[in-house]
Order: structure tokens, then sequence, then C-alpha cells
């Protein structure tokens, strides 16, 4: 019965896959002849600073955005715990946003915080965070935190409503056991809820952080890698090696590199999924 | 008096909750209400600064000027989103209903290697493997072809449908399952009258997220189709919205972005329900 | 069992499918080609940016031919990579409009077909536009006939001018008159700008910037194209002209993100006195209402340059219709073509037709088919990297000396980023 899967996968996933290590091994431009030159592509990936830039970049993004995306979601999980009518409609509402595409998403809070035209951007200004003649793109971490406004905006459902089937799966007993011993709120929080939690926040954990690395997107059409290609993200670099300068073999190159940092980033949040499981 | 204790035991007391709650409504709605409201200002109002919270005059000018756009079948392409969005939909519900039961139930030789590979796909950047696979839907004949397309889109949305409908039917008793196999439903039987009412919420969420996601797709609908005529919804859009040197349209374009979530939207209002508790029931493991 | 026979069967599917990957671009031999008037279809390419008039040239083509084309728009920001992906596993069109800066590439990876003959034959050969010609050669073959073109020049607002005080009717025509204008508007309110530019896009510039350079007696590539001079005297100088212009506060903070989209609108509010653009833009002013006026984009100390853009049109190298396909070029080129695209925003690529069908249509269009006769533009095999990728060194260069101020520095660091594109090519 799984075999319609498996042979979907194969061909075409696996079969990509291994064509990408292939073309990584090669001087593989777009157009014209190709040549095989073993390693010379990842040697080269080693010392390219522009890659190094991006992939730091990649980073910084993941730690500032993850932390804010767990917060959030597991605030709005315990919000919308409540069991009232009106708590099913706000968790709705907070959800909606998720099955908004990211290209459409990108595009709307571009215009959202365009200068002087953008209704944000007015708002913002009418609070006095930011001049009448200032452009929140031109500046990298201005720039940045609207992507991680949109973001969070975006996906912050998703992460509450995985994480709110999380608090469902713990018993009210054990919280209440607690709280009759004598424990406060957020001690039983601290020391019930939140270590019952944890195969759930592992496995948000492991979603978000690869989604976070994976980002593209949002970067390309919000900031277009500016100001001053201070917003370049790993797979961004990638798609400028492969299709702005038609290098599919260095590009090829960085991808597996970028799978290969994935891999180790993802096992190591499997195993802290794993070990919870014997709880 | 005590069933409102229990609900105030969480954390806070009724007004705050509702204020905030509110209040976050209000963040999470105020970009899709500027969106609508832009869609339907009219040129002269776009470019206002400061802009305008309210459409002066509503006009649908900038949806017409999207299906007005000589040369371009934009009433077509809607039509190629639906089929391929639909035929996605139902291609990966079927498969990875299958497979998630065959990943539940059934040990199979592999199972735990498939397993793996379907939590690798979540960590390839698909831009990566986008001419590999272009060479491959190539060799098959597949390149230039909606079912090329929704193939794609069945392949990349199985991961997420199988991992929901494996923990979906992992969820069911085995008991229930065989009392359904003893009243001789065989297994085929059995997962159609027994299990599938009970994992229809895990169901319907994959088909939603698959709806979604292939629904928004851009980057492989633009690399694999190379006809106009089969363009998808995204495509379109992307070509309405710009103009010469990279110029804008900001109203088409809002107009365009509404085209695209509104039917998202309403499917999920429709469907939430069901979306909602899949997820709750499907996702956790 | 049954998955490790899938597995094996998929690597070696994977070799199989690499080895016909590997074989390039066949086809190619569409038979000796006769002389009957050629029949079939044709598929051909655009981008977004033309898709106001191609569908209707196409018309115009299939209403008196035996060859049927049909067209498809691609989005032009996708282009470059969509056509190559495609031409390199042999499902491109028959004919694509290729934007003539990158007509140097194709070339040179294969992607077009010799149409040398053809190209030599044509009567008015010698009157097709100089910049175009040059472009659509590769190693002294002939790729690509001249198809649209496009000049750049600086607009400016002349209800503006006469409120700052300044004469409409005489534009600047030096850095020094430029960079005075743009203050006395400035002055004007603090809702007003004196001038604005794309600061965030590449393409944008090179159309709109280079021109000071050329103007100034510079270039940003040598003669042979194989060293860049990004360095050079020429670009300080108008790199510090915007620089001045900036500190001086007259232009509009969105300039420095400005991927082209905000352009044309900061201009079209009436608020903002100067803009390099080019003639596509006509329209859109006209229907703006704002009163505005064009003048050539000078160099340091006067003189004119102009960018030479636009379109070159091309036979896609494993095309099943051969003939199809040459004839709609050749045709593109004629004057039937040609008059269509003039009365649709494109400078006729004959300059023995520019007095006849385009600057009959107003004072601005004269301008441009003027400047069309100087225009030129840069020609190398990585001007996409170079210069139209907007996180290229080009634009790089050009924000970070204009809103960074480090002049010397944004030069020394994209002229480095430039030439090793050129050495890696």
């Amino acid at each position: 019965m799984a075999s319609p899967a498996i042979i979907l996968i194969g061909t075409f996933f696996l079969v990509p896959l291994i064509m990408t290590f292939w073309i990584s091994l090669h001087n593989w431009p777009l157009l014209g002849k190709h040549r095989f030159i073993g390693l010379d592509n990842y040697q080269r990936a080693l010392n390219d600073p522009a890659f190094g830039t991006a992939l730091k970049f990649t980073l910084l993004y993941t730690l500032v955005i993850t932390p804010i995306l767990f917060v959030l979601g597991l605030g709005l999980a315990m919000l919308v715990r409540r069991k009232v009518r009106a708590a099913g409609v706000f968790q709705s509402i907070f959800f909606m946003p998720v099955c908004i595409g990211f290209a459409a998403g990108s595009f709307l809070w571009l215009y959202l915080g365009q200068s002087q035209i953008g209704p944000l951007f007015d708002l913002l200004r009418r609070a006095g965070i930011v001049d009448r003649d200032s452009n929140i793109f031109a500046g990298m971490w201005t720039a940045l935190l609207m992507v991680i406004a949109m973001v969070t905006w975006k996906v912050v459902g998703l992460q509450m409503l995985l994480l709110l089937s999380g608090l469902q799966s713990i018993p009210d007993e054990v919280v209440e056991a607690a709280r009759i011993d004598g424990a406060g709120r957020w001690q039983s929080f601290l020391h019930i809820t939140l270590p019952l939690l944890r195969p759930t926040l592992a496995l948000v954990l492991v979603f978000s952080v690869a989604g976070s690395l994976l980002a593209f997107d949002q970067f390309f059409i919000m900031t277009g890698g500016g100001p001053s290609n201070q917003t370049i993200t790993a797979v961004y670099s990638i798609y400028r090696n492969s299709f702005i300068s038609f290098k599919l073999g260095y590009g090829a190159a960085l991808s597996v590199f970028l799978m290969a940092i994935l891999a180790v980033v993802s096992a190591f949040q499997m195993l802290l999924l794993r070990n919870t499981d014997h709880h | 008096m005590t069933r409102y204790m229990k609900d105030v035991r969480s954390s806070m007391p009724h007004i705050a909750w509702w204020v905030v709650c509110v209040c976050l409504a209000l963040v999470f709605l105020y970009p899709i209400y500027v969106m609508l409201g832009m869609a339907l200002k009219g040129p002269a109002e776009q470019g206002l600064i400061p802009p305008t919270l309210f459409p002066n005059a509503p006009t649908l000018e900038n949806f017409s000027r999207l299906a007005s756009v000589q040369g371009l079948n934009v009433f077509g392409n809607v039509a190629n989103s639906v089929v391929v969005t639909l035929a996605a939909t139902v291609g990966t519900v079927l498969v990875a209903t299958l497979a998630g039961y065959a990943l539940a139930r059934a040990k199979f030789p592999g199972s735990g290697i498939l397993f793996f590979l379907i939590l690798a796909t979540f960590m390839i950047p698909f831009q990566a493997i986008i001419t590999p696979l272009f060479m491959v839907l190539k060799t098959l004949g597949l390149n230039n072809s909606l079912l090329g397309l929704v193939i794609v889109y069945v392949t990349f949305n199985l991961p997420f449908g199988l991992f929901i409908m494996r923990n979906s039917f992992a969820a069911v008793p085995h008991t229930l399952e065989e009392a359904g196999q003893v009243d001789g439903c065989g297994i085929f039987g059995g997962l159609r009258h027994i299990l599938l009412p009970i994992v229809l919420p895990g169901v319907i969420t994959t088909a939603l997220l698959t709806f979604f996601a292939s629904w928004n797709e851009f980057f492989a609908a633009l690399i694999l189709i190379t006809d106009q005529d089969k363009f998808t919804l995204p495509v379109t859009l992307t070509l309405v919205s710009s103009g010469q040197f990279g110029t804008v349209n900001w109203g088409s374009l809002q107009a365009g972005v509404a085209l695209t979530i509104i039917p998202c939207i309403v499917i999920y209002v429709l469907l939430q329900r069901y979306y909602v508790s899949g997820m709750l029931s499907g996702a956790l493991k | 069992m049954r998955n490790r026979v899938l597995g094996v069967a998929a690597v070696v599917a994977s070799l199989a499918m690499l080895a016909t990957a590997c074989g390039g671009s066949e086809g190619g031999d569409a038979g000796a080609s006769s002389d009957a008037e050629p029949t079939g279809t044709i598929s051909i390419w655009a981008r977004d940016s033309q898709q106001g008039f191609m569908s209707e040239l196409v018309k115009l083509y299939n209403a008196n031919h035996k060859v049927q084309a049909k067209v498809t728009i691609i989005p032009a920001s996708s282009f470059v990579q969509k056509l190559g992906t495609a031409a390199s596993s042999g499902s491109g069109p028959d004919v694509s409009s290729i934007d003539l800066v990158y007509a140097p590439y194709f070339a040179s990876a294969g992607a077009l077909e010799d149409i040398t003959e053809m190209a030599d034959a044509l009567p008015y050969k010698d009157a097709l536009s100089p910049s175009h010609r040059r472009l659509s050669a590769y190693e002294d073959v002939t790729y690509a006939l001249p198809f649209t073109a496009e000049a750049s020049a600086m607009y400016y607002n002349k209800d503006l001018f006469k409120k700052a005080g300044l004469d409409p009717e005489k534009p600047p025509t030096t850095f020094a008159e430029i960079r005075d204008a743009a203050k006395k508007i400035r002055a004007l309110g603090s809702d007003y700008y004196g001038f604005t530019f794309a600061g965030a896009c590449g393409g944008c510039n090179v159309f709109e910037f280079t021109p000071h350079v050329w103007a100034s007696g510079g270039d940003v590539l040598s003669e042979d194209s194989k060293t860049a001079t990004l360095d050079s005297p020429q670009v300080t100088d108008a790199l510090q002209l915007y620089r001045d212009m900036w500190t001086d506060g007259s232009i509009p903070s969105a300039a420095k993100n400005d991927a082209g989209t905000q352009q044309i609108p900061l201009f079209t509010s009436g608020k903002v006195g100067m803009t390099p653009l080019g003639a596509f833009a006509i329209p859109t002013m006209e229907k703006a209402k704002v009163n505005f006026g064009v003048t050539p984009i000078p160099g340091k100390d006067g003189s004119e340059g102009s960018f030479a853009g636009g379109d070159v049109i091309s036979v896609i190298t494993g095309t099943k219709n051969e003939a199809g396909a040459k004839d709609f070029v050749k045709w593109a080129t004629e004057e039937e073509a040609q008059s269509f695209l003039a009365k649709n925003g494109s400078v006729p690529v004959r300059t023995d037709l520019v007095e006849k069908i385009y600057n009959t249509q107003g004072e601005h269009y004269a301008v441009f088919g003027r400047l069309m006769g100087i225009g030129k533009t840069p020609y190398s095999v990585v001007e996409n990297p170079i210069f139209n990728d907007n996180n290229g060194p080009w634009i790089k260069m050009i924000n970070d000396a204009v809103f960074g101020g480090d002049i010397a520095a944004a030069q020394a660091n994209g002229q480095k980023a430039a030439q090793a594109l050129i050495d890696g090519g």
C-alpha cells in the first residue's frame, strides 16, 4: 500500500537528489558543456566569503525568530485553551494567516511597510516610532524586524495549534495534583507542564528551525537581499549561484552543504524527541 | 459557579482575557483588512500620503484590470489552478492515506528508511533540486504539462500528509480494526468502513494543507510550465502586477493577493472544525 | 525487498537520465531550408514588460503569413533562468525576444542559432541600431536581430522648476546644475525632493546611471570587455554627485531600497523634481497629468549620454521549424512591425525609420529617438551577475557609495567583485 508513495518519492525526490550530488561534482553551467572537477566546488564553498556571510545571517535569523515563535505560540496556546466558545473563535482568527502563501504574505507586508504610502508605516509614524522620512527596508535590522513580523504573523498560528495539541494531551489531574500539593501557578507550569510538553516542543522546534534555515521567499520579496546584501540567506545564495550566475554545479554543492548542516541540526533535535519518548 | 472557576483556573481574570484576545485578533486581522481595502481603491487613491483607512470610492477596477490584460487568459489560468490544486489534493490524500496506514500498521521491510526519507524531504531547499527535477520530468515527457505539475505537488506535499496520516492511524486502537476484520471486512474494507471515519479529521487536514500549498505554489509552476495557456494563478499574477523595469502596480498586486487568499480563507473557515481537530489529533506524537 | 529493488532502479534511472541530459543540445539540423514560403507553427517567448504589444504584434504577423505564431509571456525577473533551463534541455521556444544585454551570454552558451547569412542580406542592415548589432554578435557570428529599442533620459517636472525659480525650458546640463536644481526644489517644502533614483535596482542603474559616466567620457568596462573599470574617475564623479544630493537631503529615503517600484510613483506624485527613466514611462507620465519635460542625461561638464536598451530577437537552438522562425525574426525588423512597435512605446531599431514613424509622435519621443543613435550598452557575457543582479557588485557599489559615503572603498570593492566575475567567466 505504500508503493505509490515510494515510487513518487523515489522518482521525483530521490532521483533529483542523487542528481544534485552528481552535479555538485562538476563545473556545470546552465547552458553549454560541463566537466567533472571532483570536490573543487566543495573546497570553494568553504572559502567563499559570500556564502559564509549568508550562512551566518541565516543562523542569526533562525536564532532570533525561533524563540519569538516559540514563546508567542505557547502564549497563544495558553490563551485559547479556555473552554468557552469565544476561545475557539479567537483560535481560528490567530490561525487564519497560516493558509496564506509565503509569497502573498510577503507582498502584503512589503506594501504595509513601504515608506509614506504603507499603512503600517503610517501607523508607526503616527505613534512616533519612525520618522516621516525614514525607510524601514533601508536598514538591516529594521528590514529584518519587518520580515520577522510577517513570518510571525503567518506561522505562529500553526505553532499555537501544535502546542495546544500538546497541552491538551496533559491530563488535568496531573496539574491539579501539583496545585493541591501547594505548587504555585508559575511553578506548576515550569515543573509539570513544560516537561510533559517536551515531545511537542521538540517537534515544533524541528519544524520551525528547518523552516527558518531554509528561508528564502520572504527575503527575496521583501528585502531583495538588501540593504547592501546583508539579508541574503543560505537558500537565497544557492538561488543566486544557480540561476543568476548559472553555476549549477556550485549551487548544487552549496545545497549539499546546507543539507548536511540541516541534517545535523535536525538529528540533534530528533535525539531530544527520542529521549523524551521513554518518559 | 464551579464551571466559572474551572475556566479561570488557567491564568487571568475574564475581562483581561477578553481584552488581550480582542487586541491580538485585531493585530492578526489588520493586514488582511488592509489588503482588501487596497484592492478596492482606485488608482488615484492608491498613492495617497498618508494612506486612507477606508477606500473612499470602492471600485473593482483592479480586478477588472487583472482580467483584461491582453494575451493573457486569466480565467483559464484560474481554471488551471483549480484543476491542478484539486488533483494534487485528491492524489496526496489517497497516496498519504494508503502509505500512512501501511506505516502505522503493517511492518514491511524498509518502512524505517521510508520514514527517514519522508523526514529528509523537509530539509531540502526546493530550489536546489528544481533543475534535476526538470530533467526527470523531461525524460518522462511530463514537462510543460499540468499532470507533471500535479505529480510534483503530490510528491512534495506527501511528507506532511504521511506524517499526519501515520499518526492518525497510530492513534486508533488495534482492537477496533481487528473487530472489523473478524466481521469479514478484509484489510481494505476495514480501512474504508471502520478506520476512515475515525481518521477523517486527519484526511481533511492533509487535504487542506495540500490545497493551500498547491494553490499558492509559484516557483515550480514557473520553471516547469512553458506554455502561457497552462500557467497557474500565482505565475499569472506576477505577470499582471509587474510593469517595465520593476515598476509595481500596488493596487493590482493587492487585488491579485486577495484573489489568491480569499478562496483559502473561505475553505479554511468552512472546514476549520475538522482541520483543527485533525491537527490536534494527528500532528502530535 | 521491493524497496531495495526500487532503490536500485532509481539509481540506474538517474544515471541513465544524466547520460541523456549530458548530451547537451542536439537537434538543430532542421533539414536544408528550402526557398518555398515557410509554413507551420512557431512559439515565441517574450517578457511581461512586452505584454502590452506582443500578442497584437503576433496577430499582425499571423494575418498575412502562412506561419502561425503563438506567444508566451514570461515574468521578466525569471526570464533568463527559464529560457536557460528550457534551452539546456531542448524544450525552449522557436523564437525568443531577449533583453539585449543577455544576448552575448546566450550566444556564447550556444542557445541561439547562427543567422549571419540572413542578417547580412538585409537591405537596411547598416541602418540597424549599432548597439543592438554589437550585442547580437559573438565572435563575428550574428545570433540575433534588433527588435525593440529603449533609450534613457532625464525626466523633470516643469511646474516644480518654475516654482523653484528655475527656467523650465533650460533643464540642467552639468552635474553642478543638477545638484543646484535639486537643492532649490528641495527647498520648496518638506514634502518636496529634488531627485530620485532606484537605489536597489541594478538593471535600472545600468540604464540610468552609466549614461552619466559615458557622457563624462568614461566607461564601466574596457573596450574588449575583459576588464571592469568601476574604479575609474568618471564613475567617482557620478557617484559623488548622487552622494552630494543625498547629503543635501534632495533624495527621498525611499530611494535607498527602491528596486524600481517607487521611482515612477514618486515622480508622478508631482513632488519630485528629476528622475532618470526610459521612453517606456512617457504614457504613464502623460496619464498622471504631470507637466514634465525630457532632457538627455548629462556628463560632469556637459555632453550627453544614453543607454541603448531594448530587445533583440533570436532563433533558439533546437527549433523544429527553422524556416518559420527565421521568417518571423526577419519580419520583426521590417517597416510593418517596427511602425506598430513605435506606436506602442518602442523606439524603432532602424535609424532610417526613426524620423518617419517615431519622432512624429511628440517632442518627448523625438528626444528619445535622437538619443537612440548615441546610446551605448555594456557588452559582457557576465552582464547579468555584474550589473543587472540586484545583489551584484554594481548596485552594491552605488548603494554603498551614495548612502554610505565611503566612495573610494565602495568603488574598490565593486571593482574587485566585478573583475572576479569576469575572470571566473
